[in-house]
């Protein structure tokens, strides 16, 4: 077995290497599983204070689990009532613009249908699928960040898709 | 089937251009791209990370002031430290109290080595870590000494103080009963500031505080170190209160003047024969009821 270069990530440069590389995933999918109002934000942070409390036993290979199983938790002790709420971004008001106030309604109502629907994924659909469609990550990524098999991942986003255009035409 | 490979393939990137085709064929293409469109609002914000960093090193540096890493264990250490040390001052300077009940006796070897038999019923106080420099001990009962030869060795009781140097004596210090018998070398008694230098064989006797001349003793170590008490003109009062210690009985008297003086001995191992040994002589009579001996005139 090859030594490795460092038994733990107490040092500061490894520990901000290790933010720089994970902090804006932990967020998304602390975003993705639990929505925007428990503040992903917040929780992130908090997440690697604990992973610099527990510095020294954690290795650089064990970190991003361990970032993202704290972050979980943080989230989990607090979700308990919440609903997800996912925010999407208000569709820039053209001043001039050729959509008539029919296309405009129209688009507002469907997003409101998608709110609600990916509102009932599970956590685990969700995640899959917001990484795959947003970020535009491989199957192979969101499997390596999740820590699950590729064809796992592949059945979720799958999965997912098929109850969002159920839930959307039902809506 | 094809839909559904075709799907998969659109949700992974992998169509080339001939998938590509055939996707777009697909009746619910619109829908499709539709909602992989909009999805992508709900794109989450943009983290700031070289601000997130700082302010995540900001907070990291404000925890540590408050209960940084390595006070702690330290004072723990410290505490252990300082709770073993007081124990051991604490157990090292504590007396060493040496006890004996009714008929039991105790030999005990000193720090120096010098020899204690305690009679029965008997208290022995001593500090073992002072021991060295002071050989100092306080005594309440009776006990033999055989000092080992060095400094000053004193024996300290209510009644009064003996100081050797290095010999062989008795003490007995009993209820108005003080007695100091020197068997080798010599044995410096202090009472009431008085102090009597004893040689081999001779003593000194306090009967209720008065002091007592008696013949020199012969033998050259004290009968109850063989299980043998021996009385020479004794109060009978004293007779039955070294019996009650030896046997664990105790003793009514009925009509008997307990203050004429017997001379005589009794032994520690059968109850009935020093019964009769201290009875017989002054011609009284005993009835025996569990631990509890009458006695009357004949």
């Amino acid at each position: 077995m090859p030594k490795k270069l460092h038994n733990n990530i107490c040092e500061e440069n490894l520990f901000n290497a290790l933010f720089k590389k994970h902090s804006q995933h932990l967020h998304n999918f602390l975003y993705y599983k639990f929505g925007e109002r428990l503040d992903p934000k917040d929780k992130m942070q908090e997440a690697f204070i604990k992973l610099w409390e527990n510095c020294k036993k954690v290795t650089p290979e064990k970190a991003k689990s361990f970032l993202f199983t704290i972050g979980n938790n943080l989230m989990l002790n607090e979700v308990k009532h919440q609903k997800v709420v996912l925010k999407y971004q208000q569709i820039k008001q053209k001043h001039h613009t050729n959509e008539t106030p029919e296309f405009v309604l129209e688009e507002k109502q469907y997003m409101d249908k998608l709110q609600t629907a990916l509102t009932n994924l599970t956590d685990a659909q969700r995640v899959a699928f917001l990484m795959n469609r947003i970020e535009g990550k491989k199957h192979k990524e969101i499997a390596e960040l999740l820590g699950i098999s590729t064809k796992a991942v592949e059945k979720r986003i799958y999965g997912a898709l098929k109850k969002l255009r159920l839930d959307i035409d039902e809506l | 089937m094809k839909r559904k490979v075709l799907i998969k393939k659109w949700l992974d990137n992998e169509l080339n251009s001939e998938d590509l085709e055939a996707f777009k064929q697909l009746k619910d293409y619109t829908d499709l791209v539709r909602l992989s469109h909009n999805t992508m609002l709900f794109k989450p914000e943009n983290i700031d990370i070289s601000f997130e960093l700082e302010s995540l090193n900001f907070a990291l540096k404000t925890r540590k002031q408050k209960g940084n890493n390595y006070f702690k264990p330290l004072l723990r250490v410290a505490a252990i430290l300082a709770i073993s040390l007081s124990l051991f001052y604490y157990t090292t300077t504590l007396n060493t109290n040496i006890n004996t009940e009714i008929a039991q006796k105790e030999n005990v070897v000193l720090p120096d080595q010098s020899l204690v038999v305690l009679n029965a019923k008997s208290t022995l106080t001593y500090n073992k870590s002072k021991w060295e420099n002071n050989r100092d001990l306080n005594l309440n009962g009776e006990a033999y000494f055989k000092v080992a030869k060095g400094s000053k060795f004193s024996v300290k009781t209510n009644t009064g103080t003996i100081s050797v140097l290095g010999t062989e004596f008795n003490v007995k210090n009993r209820k108005d009963l003080f007695e100091v018998i020197c068997y080798e070398g010599s044995v410096k008694v202090e009472h009431n500031n008085k102090t009597n230098i004893l040689k081999p064989g001779e003593n000194f006797l306090l009967l209720n505080n008065i002091v007592i001349e008696k013949p020199k003793a012969v033998e050259t170590s004290p009968y109850w170190i063989n299980n043998e008490t021996d009385f020479t003109s004794m109060p009978y009062t004293q007779v039955i209160s070294e019996f009650e210690r030896q046997y664990n009985v105790t003793f009514s008297v009925d009509n008997i003047d307990t203050n004429q003086l017997f001379t005589g001995s009794f032994s520690h191992n059968n109850i009935e024969v020093a019964l009769q040994a201290i009875t017989f002589p002054l011609n009284l009579k005993y009835t025996k009821n569990n631990n509890k001996i009458s006695l009357q005139r004949e």
